[in-house]
């Protein structure tokens, strides 16, 4: 049987053991078989001595060294180390043995480049060694058995072939194979034919050649790189000394082309590390970087470097980036997710309708039976022109006879300021007293003076003095001046009582009317005979009386107003206030048709009767309405009272 | 052909009126398509018909065609008075065109002010000298002797209107008298009973008050449907 010698301890260990029986270390991934009594096994582990190496071609040589290196195990690697550690610390704790003085310089050799006139004798040198490592391994096998305690006690020289080993294989251009693989016979050295050796040579040669730069090119290193000095000659002090107070020589030997062997252990310690290590201590292997399946440089500044960076085209040659799908893999569940989502989404961004309100409902029929009950009599009187109803007398309603004496005292001929200060909504129930004022006024042959405060007076104020005529007379009344909009409010107000010729300089005819008679002596609004008023808002007729009514009282003119019957409440205190601040007014339809009454120009188109119907027909709808909702209040707190 | 497109624009107006006046009348079935229709349509006329207005009857005819008078008047006096009158309330009104961009808005912020003041100062000195001391005087002489009617019959309607109207003035100025005083911890502060008794009387002032403005506007709507039942039968009335 075939021992597995443990890579930690060294100890061989039984084959059918996975891990080492005295270290407990595993065998299998790192353990080095023992060779057998025998040569067949001394042959695997060797199988380059035993083979015809064959010449190759440098680049081809150059490719096999990589793999020869991988192919070397890793108990040999760590043989190495801690044969170069063992003896790097002899040679400075102790005085070199002679056997070890051999090992050095052994090891210098490796270090120091080879001369080119000393090549052929270095490979002889090489031969021979080898030629030993294999008569070791083979032929010698029954003087030095495979025991544990020689395979614990191995000597430097033992190490230094082991590390010699893979360069020859690699000049091989074979890979090593397992130490269980079948190996062919190793040739003694003595036994060696000349032409194996001659071939083995040249092989060395060759090998080196692949990794050694041209000559001419090896010649500035050589000079460069001192030769380093012998390790007995160190001080003692010399370990515990900073790396970089050590002497060039003892630095890291320069790389060189010819460097067999680019695994130097005492180059991989950092030389911080080094100086902080105590001196009394072992110091344990040190780590050894992996660097074997590294491919060795062969051109540029870095040539004969192993484990740089590859300058093969390979690597720094652009390739296409690798694609990758953007479709994502889902599942029909998560796809069945995410459309419901795109439809919550779609149904946010979509502005909802409303819900339209049905047209019958409860509300909407009562308000057409509530419209139909007031159209319905109403459009009844308007067409039957009725004429049943009775007009109001005008001594019934408060300011009316006082409006119809103040224009019917009024001189003939002066200048009477109109305000048209209304919204077109409220001509129908202003324009029965409007146009029987403007009659008046216009019997009077007063100059009006048509000013508006609301934008839409201007048009309200030329189509009424257009449409109204003096009694006798169907010739449009040309005694008039609109002179427009007022802007401004109660600011442009108090501009036109205080200057009116400044405020409205000119008609919308384009006439200067305030240097022409009768306005050409007015500069204040109490220059005018009367103010009259047409308006359907109470603040607008507040206005007037706060703004206008103080000059006039202090010219003791009149301030007359024709109204709504919305602004007649308010307006009506002014009225019946002692001292009067208000001394005619008109409110409504009823006051129209009242003070049209008095000029016995009373409407015949039945607006009166449907006015006085739809008063009714409101009250009665009151009544019932109210009626109503009593007895559903009463039944449905009767219900809640049963309940 | 103006006198034929006068002659046709009554009819015309008429016809508009008339689908007008339907399109309101439309919304005694609530709020449609029709009703709105005729709602956008007034707004916008009547927002073309302002503009129209202030450029035609304000900045022509009150600002440059004074300008244009008198300069061919030759009027330097006048038109020395003239532009110092015009002249500030034409930068006033150039200067506040600055409000209608937001960058520059702060910058019209004095004459707004000004004008702010000076309206302000305008209504509260009217209000004062129109309203409020005649009103006064008015309720304080409400039962003047010297002011009583002559006629014995007339006096006791004099009376009573003077007694109402003196309790409807105290007590509703009662109501919006809000001022108390805390006279327990504890307790919610509450106006003396005279005061509440008195204010309830107010109130009912009040709603009365209220109650006969909403009959001015109700019998004001009135009017204008029954104005523009009529207008629609003049207006289809001569097809019968």
């Amino acid at each position: 049987m075939t021992d597995i010698i443990c890579p930690l301890c060294g100890k061989p260990n039984p084959p059918d053991l996975d891990e080492c029986q005295y270290c407990q270390a595993p065998l299998k991934t790192a353990g080095f078989v023992a060779p057998p009594e025998g040569g067949e096994d001394a042959d695997k582990l060797f199988p380059l001595a035993g083979k015809d190496a064959q010449p190759q071609d440098q680049a081809k040589e150059g490719g096999t060294t990589a793999n020869l290196e991988q192919a070397i195990p890793d108990w040999l690697k760590k043989t190495e180390a801690n044969f170069l550690d063992q003896s790097e610390e002899t040679n400075i704790e102790e005085p070199a043995e002679p056997g070890e003085d051999k090992l050095s310089q052994r090891i210098d050799s490796l270090f120091k480049e080879p001369a080119a006139s000393e090549i052929k004798k270095e490979n002889a040198i090489d031969d021979d060694w080898l030629s030993s490592l294999l008569a070791e391994a083979g032929v010698d096998e029954t003087a030095q058995p495979s025991t544990p305690g020689r395979v614990a006690g191995e000597t430097a020289e033992q190490g230094i072939q082991e590390v010699e080993a893979p360069p020859q294989q690699e000049a091989a251009g074979e890979p090593a194979g397992e130490p269980e693989q079948e190996m062919p016979p190793a040739i003694p050295a003595e036994e060696k034919p000349d032409w194996l050796a001659s071939l083995e040579a040249a092989s060395t040669l060759k090998w080196e050649a692949a990794v050694t730069p041209p000559e001419q090119e090896q010649k500035p290193a050589e000079e460069k790189l001192p030769e380093p000095e012998p390790e007995p000659e160190k001080p003692p002090e010399l370990p515990a000394q900073p790396d970089w107070l050590k002497p060039a020589s003892v630095e890291e030997p320069p790389t060189s082309p010819t460097e067999s062997e680019p695994e130097i252990a005492p180059a991989e310690l950092p030389s911080w590390l080094e100086a902080l290590k105590p001196a009394e201590t072992v110091a344990p292997s040190p780590p050894v970087e992996d660097v074997s399946s590294a491919d060795i440089v062969t051109a540029g500044p870095l040539a004969g470097l192993r484990g740089v960076i590859s300058p093969h085209p390979s690597a720094v040659r652009p390739r296409k980036p690798p694609t990758y799908s953007i479709k994502l893999r889902v599942t029909d569940d998560q796809r069945a997710r995410v459309e419901m989502m795109e439809e919550l989404l779609a149904d946010e961004e979509k502005p909802s309708p409303l819900p339209s309100p049905p047209i019958l409902t409860t509300r909407n029929i009562f308000r057409i039976i509530i419209a139909v009950a007031l159209l319905l009599p109403v459009i009844w009187m308007i067409i039957s022109g009725g004429k049943s109803a009775s007009p109001p007398q005008p001594g019934s309603l408060p300011g009316v006879v006082d409006f119809t004496q103040q224009l019917q005292s009024l001189p003939s001929g002066v200048p009477v300021l109109i305000a048209f200060d209304y919204e077109a909504g409220f001509s129908g129930e202003l324009n029965v007293a409007i146009a029987n004022a403007i009659t008046q006024l216009m019997n009077k042959n007063a100059f009006l003076v048509l000013v508006s405060t609301t934008p839409s007076g201007p048009a309200l104020a030329e189509s009424t003095v257009e449409s109204v005529h003096p009694l006798g007379n169907t010739k449009t009344y040309s005694s008039y001046a609109n002179l427009g909009y007022v802007p401004g409010g109660t600011l442009g107000l108090s501009g036109l009582v205080s200057d009116p010729p400044n405020i409205l300089p000119y008609s919308l005819n384009n006439d200067n009317v305030w240097t022409a008679p009768p306005l050409d002596g007015v500069t204040n609004i109490k220059d005018f005979s009367a103010v009259i008023v047409f308006t359907n808002d109470a603040d607008t007729a507040r206005i007037w009386i706060e703004q206008a009514g103080p000059s006039l009282r202090q010219a003791n003119r009149p301030l007359l107003f024709v109204s709504s019957a919305q602004a007649e409440p308010l307006i009506l205190p002014y009225y019946q206030s002692t001292p009067a601040q208000v001394q005619g007014l008109i409110a409504g339809l009823s006051g129209g048709v009242a003070y049209a009454r008095t000029l016995g120009n009373v409407p015949q188109n039945g607006e009166w009767d449907a006015y006085s119907v739809g008063i009714t027909v409101s009250i009665l709808i009151l009544l019932v309405g109210t009626i109503a909702g009593g007895v559903i209040k009463m039944a449905s707190g009767g219900d809640n009272t049963d309940k | 052909m103006l006198e034929q497109i006068g002659q046709l624009a009554e009819p015309i107006g008429a016809i508009i009126g008339f689908l007008l006046t339907i399109l309101v009348l439309s919304y005694v079935i609530g709020d449609n398509f029709l009703f709105r229709l005729a709602m956008h349509i007034f707004i916008g006329v009547a927002s073309g018909y302002a503009a129209v207005l202030i450029i035609y009857n304000v900045l022509w005819y009150q600002v440059i065609v004074p300008v244009i008078q008198i300069l061919r008047g030759g009027q330097e006096t006048g038109f020395l008075t003239y532009a110092i009158q015009v002249i500030p309330a034409v930068i006033l009104g150039l200067w506040m065109l600055t409000k209608a961009s937001p960058r520059l808005s702060r910058y019209g912020t004095p004459v707004l002010a000004f004008l702010t003041g000076v309206g302000a100062a305008t209504v509260i000195a009217g209000a004062v000298l129109g309203t409020i001391f005649p009103q006064v005087a008015g309720a304080a002489n409400v039962l003047n002797r010297q002011a009583a009617p002559a006629e014995l019959s007339s006096v006791v309607g004099w009376f009573i209107n003077g007694v109402i109207v003196l309790v409807g003035t105290i007590t509703t100025i009662i109501y919006f008298q809000f001022g108390a005083k805390t006279h327990e911890e504890g307790l919610p502060v509450q106006r003396p009973a005279i005061l509440n008794y008195l204010a309830s009387i107010g109130q009912g002032f009040i709603v009365v008050t209220l109650g006969v403005l909403f009959t001015g506007v109700y019998l004001a709507t009135l009017t204008a449907l029954i104005d523009r039942v009529r207008y629609l039968w003049e207006t289809i009335s001569p097809l019968f």
